[in-house]
């Protein structure tokens, strides 16, 4: 450990840390455009020029090793000149166009102009015209007036991707960054290079003049399109009183986490938003002239039919197929009813089918929390309609990935033998006229609970959004059917919250004590 | 007549020829140097001949050399800076030109003293001839033994590849001459590591200008004590004065270091052309300050000219005479800037653009009140805080002008 000052305050910090490092332990913002925690350093941007006592130029935090004693100054005059002056370079040859901008509000060059700026505007050349809308891949549009060239976008596509579409081209002013002839950039980690850039340079199409940063709350959620579980934001509207918005989720962005996903998130789990708000299924649907409003109704009649089995001791003819999108908690909620507390053995997994995985983020599986369900004791039978037992009577489906495997017709030819059929689903499908009830669920940011990712790491999640509609998480569900069952109801009294369920978890399986 | 180092045998026919070179005592330095002398003989030999780098920062060879890590087990790399770019140099090209093999023996010479094995000579594009001719040199000195495996039976190997340039003056910074020499785009890199520990492909790595170099045999056959008193005590030698501009008489020549300019322009250079009064001097290529004629009375070295607030650089002596606007100057020095910048850095990238956009309209005759002081301003936003020299090439020069010649310039307003 040595002590450096940084602005008259002592600063503790290790052999070989830079200055910018040091600083920002020390909650001393230094500003910054090329400069990314991910890559070494650049140093062509020169914000983060400081002055160092003893040293005749300015130099760069973001590649200044500390040694012991040194005096840092981040705010003197000299340096709020020089940021000023660098500053003043950037923004003469910047377009302005603030108002039609989508990073604006999120926009480090507004901030820093605030902060170090407001300037009168000495620069009364003409400035660079150049090339405003040129498509880099399927997700990205690229503006070559609003670029600062900090080639965070060239080095991230070479140093993390190591597919390298992009490329510096020309000198001078006439510098500009581009993706190379005939490479579009259509690798499946595009869409980080619209969250790198710190200007509006490279924007996203998806999100390209849909809203306003400003408007947007930033909820901290995991990403449950694959195992990784890379955390992310789920950036979401929460709409005007005066008129209604076509969506509430506008974009995904990378949350940083260092032992899961770094800075980056794969465009499945960019673009997989579209879920949250498309196709929902909001209203309980009952058919075969069942007379069903609310949940109330719908879990009396649930209970009710698993009870008259279990009387009969013929528990048997239940038949459960589960996923791997249900939470830890959920899991085990299911765990102790239908297969401690009921002793049903017909219990399958049904997900969505594996993918290809990749040496970065992206695993084979579809789901967040296979391993979470190996860890509670589940077998993970893949389920085919053939596993339908003659005798079941009642089957209760989670999740309507049964309709994206096998076709309806064979559905409909099994589900005809089945005397009631349940469904908990967030979204719409055909299945929803074959079952005799639909209740619709929550997606995962919707709801709180854990999961565990392929590496056994277990991350807990609140919920970002409601459910829209009747939707209810299904961890709630099951712990009042386990209440209502008359076999260990006092158990499931105290599961009012993930929270306590996790607790029990942790008393029971040792996977979940750490 | 005084003594010449580099240049001596320039006139005699074929000198380039090994045949011819061999005739005037050639290879008799890499002799004495490889089968007299060791590595720590010749490093203190260049160290006590102050011989400071004549690319342009004048930095001691001999010290440059003591930085390379000798215990490390990377490969290390010789590079010689051939790529003379700065506007009104043209010393290198005499050098290669007219004694290509005494540059070939500086470079077998210092890469036995640091322990390199391979050596490469990056040289400016537009010497397409030049590096043909080194090419034959480097062959004929193969075919004799000088270069190859076990030089003069000493145990020492050296092979030296030739890379041309593609035109580009950033990649004459000598960290830009390394990307360039890697196979990539010529920008300089941040700064530490200096090249010594971590420069060509990531290993330790020496840049020479040719000057430099080429000094060195001379240094092995007649000791550091006799080059030292050539020029000053910490700055030894002679160099090869390129003058260009105005003047009777211009060309290349050899004085000692120390001549003083008003002698190198009026004795050597034969005054000034058609009788003209003499305006300025930029003494050591386009990125040093100019001198007003009333300062001319300097010895070229680089303490004394660094005193003087400008520097010796190349040692590329441009003369202006009286007739010569001076506004014309500061655009040709804006437009090369902002042109030759490699634009990775935002003061240099857009500085040298925005000062020559202002500069260009000044001599439309569009200039407006307050032009020269943003000039002026906008150059001091670059100096010292670029990446690379480039940046404080640039600003240093229009400062100088703004400075020494701001009532000229602003008639060009009104």
């Amino acid at each position: 450990m040595m002590k450096i000052y940084i602005d008259d305050r002592e600063v503790h910090v290790e052999k070989g840390m830079t200055v910018f490092k040091a600083a920002e332990n020390a909650g001393i913002e230094i500003p910054h455009l090329c400069y990314h925690p991910a890559f070494p350093p650049e140093g062509t941007c020169r914000m983060c020029l400081v002055e160092i006592e003893g040293l005749p130029k300015l130099e760069l935090a973001c590649s200044t090793q500390v040694k012991d004693g040194m005096k840092v100054h981040t705010k003197s005059e000299k340096v709020v000149e020089a940021r000023k002056g660098v500053l003043e370079f950037l923004l003469a040859e910047h377009p302005m166009d603030c108002p039609i901008c989508d990073q604006a509000g999120d926009c480090k060059l507004q901030d820093y102009y605030e902060e170090y700026g407001l300037f009168e505007n000495n620069f009364s050349e003409s400035k660079e015209r150049r090339e405003k809308k040129i498509r880099l891949g399927k997700h990205l549009i690229h503006d070559n007036e609003r670029c600062v060239l900090c080639r965070r976008c060239v080095r991230f596509l070479r140093e993390v991707v190591g597919t390298g579409e992009m490329g510096v081209f020309e000198r001078g002013i006439a510098t500009e960054v581009n993706i190379l002839d005939g490479m579009p950039i259509d690798n499946n980690y595009s869409g980080n290079l619209a969250q790198l850039c710190p200007v509006g340079a490279i924007t996203d199409t998806d999100f390209r003049f849909q809203t306003r940063s400003w408007f947007l709350e930033k909820g901290e959620a995991i990403c449950p399109l694959c195992s990784r579980g890379c955390n992310i934001f789920i950036e979401h509207h929460r709409g005007f009183s005066r008129f209604d918005l076509p969506k509430r989720v506008y974009r995904i962005s990378a949350r940083e986490n260092a032992e899961i996903n770094s800075y980056w998130i794969c465009d499945i789990g960019r673009y997989g938003y579209y879920s949250l708000d498309e196709n929902r299924a909001e209203k309980i649907i009952a058919n075969n002239n069942i007379s069903i409003k609310n949940y109330e109704a719908v879990l009396a009649f649930f209970t009710e039919k698993i009870k008259r089995l279990l009387y009969k001791k013929k528990t048997s003819r239940i038949t459960l197929l589960l996923n791997t999108f249900l939470t830890n908690e959920e899991l085990f909620l299911l765990k102790k009813i239908f297969q401690d507390d009921l002793g049903i053995k017909n219990i399958f997994f049904i997900d969505p089918p594996a993918g290809e995985s990749d040496a970065i983020l992206l695993t084979s599986d579809r789901t967040p929390n296979k391993k979470g369900a190996e860890e509670l004791g589940f077998e993970i039978t893949p389920f085919e309609l053939g596993n339908l037992a003659d005798e079941t009577e009642v089957l209760i489906i989670f999740g309507n990935y049964i309709a994206e495997i096998f076709s309806l017709s064979d559905i409909q030819a099994y589900f005809d033998r089945i005397k009631d059929t349940f469904l908990f689903t967030p979204h719409r499908s055909e299945l929803d006229s074959k079952v005799g009830i639909m209740f619709p669920t929550a997606m995962t940011p919707e709801k709180g609970g854990s999961l565990t990712n392929v590496d056994g790491k277990i991350q807990k999640f609140s919920p970002v959004l409601e459910a829209p509609g009747d939707g209810k998480a299904e961890w709630k569900i099951l712990a009042e059917l386990g209440t209502k069952l008359d076999v260990n109801f006092k158990y499931y009294k105290k599961f009012l919250s993930p929270e306590e369920i996790f607790r029990q978890m942790q008393k029971e399986i040792p996977f979940f004590e750490k | 007549m005084k003594e010449k180092v580099l240049s001596e045998h320039f006139s005699i026919d074929n000198f380039f020829k090994l045949d011819v070179y061999l005739k005037h005592n050639g290879y008799q330095a890499v002799k004495k140097a490889l089968t007299e002398l060791n590595p720590e003989k010749i490093l203190k030999e260049a160290k006590a001949a102050n011989l400071r780098g004549r690319g342009g920062a004048g930095f001691p060879a001999g010290v440059k050399w003591g930085f390379v890590p000798q215990n490390g087990d990377k490969p290390k790399y010789m590079c010689v800076n051939a790529d003379e770019g700065e506007p009104g140099t043209i010393k290198d090209r005499y050098i290669m030109t007219h004694n290509p093999h005494l540059l070939l023996e500086g470079i077998i010479i210092s890469s036995y003293c640091v322990g390199i094995n391979t050596a490469y000579i990056y040289i400016r594009g537009e010497y397409e001839n030049i590096a043909l001719r080194l090419e034959t040199a480097i062959d004929e000195a193969f075919q004799k033994g000088f270069l190859g495996k076990d030089i003069l039976g000493s145990g020492f190997d050296l092979d030296i590849t030739i890379h041309r340039g593609a035109g580009a003056y950033i990649c004459g910074e000598e960290t830009a001459l390394l990307e360039s020499l890697e196979g990539k785009r010529g920008n300089p890199r941040l700064k530490p590591p200096f090249p010594a520990s971590i420069g060509l492909f990531q290993c330790p790595t020496v840049i020479n200008n040719v000057e430099t170099l080429a000094n060195i045999p001379s240094i092995i056959l007649k000791g550091a004590e006799w080059f030292c008193a050539l020029g000053l005590p910490n700055d030894g030698g002679t160099r090869i004065f390129g003058v260009s501009g105005m003047v009777k008489n211009p060309g290349i020549y050899e004085l000692p270091v120390g001549t003083n300019l008003k002698d190198l322009i009026f004795k050597y250079a034969g005054g000034m052309k058609e009788g003209k009064k003499l305006k300025a001097v930029i003494p050591g290529g386009m990125s040093s300050p100019i001198l007003k004629a009333d300062e001319i009375d300097i010895t070229m070295d680089s303490d004394t000219l660094m005193k003087a607030d400008s520097m010796i650089g190349s040692g590329a002596v441009i003369v202006l005479d009286e007739d010569t606007s001076i506004l014309d100057v500061l655009t040709i020095i804006t437009k090369f800037y902002s042109h030759e910048s490699c634009g990775q850095c935002t003061p240099c990238r857009i500085g040298n653009s925005w000062i020559k956009k202002i500069v260009t309209r000044i001599s439309r005759g569009e200039g407006k009140d307050g032009d020269i002081d943003n000039i002026a301003r906008l150059a001091s936003n670059m100096v010292g805080k670029t990446l690379c020299p480039l940046g404080d090439a640039a600003a240093m020069p229009i400062l100088s002008i703004v400075k020494k010649f701001r009532d000229e310039l602003e008639t060009s307003i009104k």
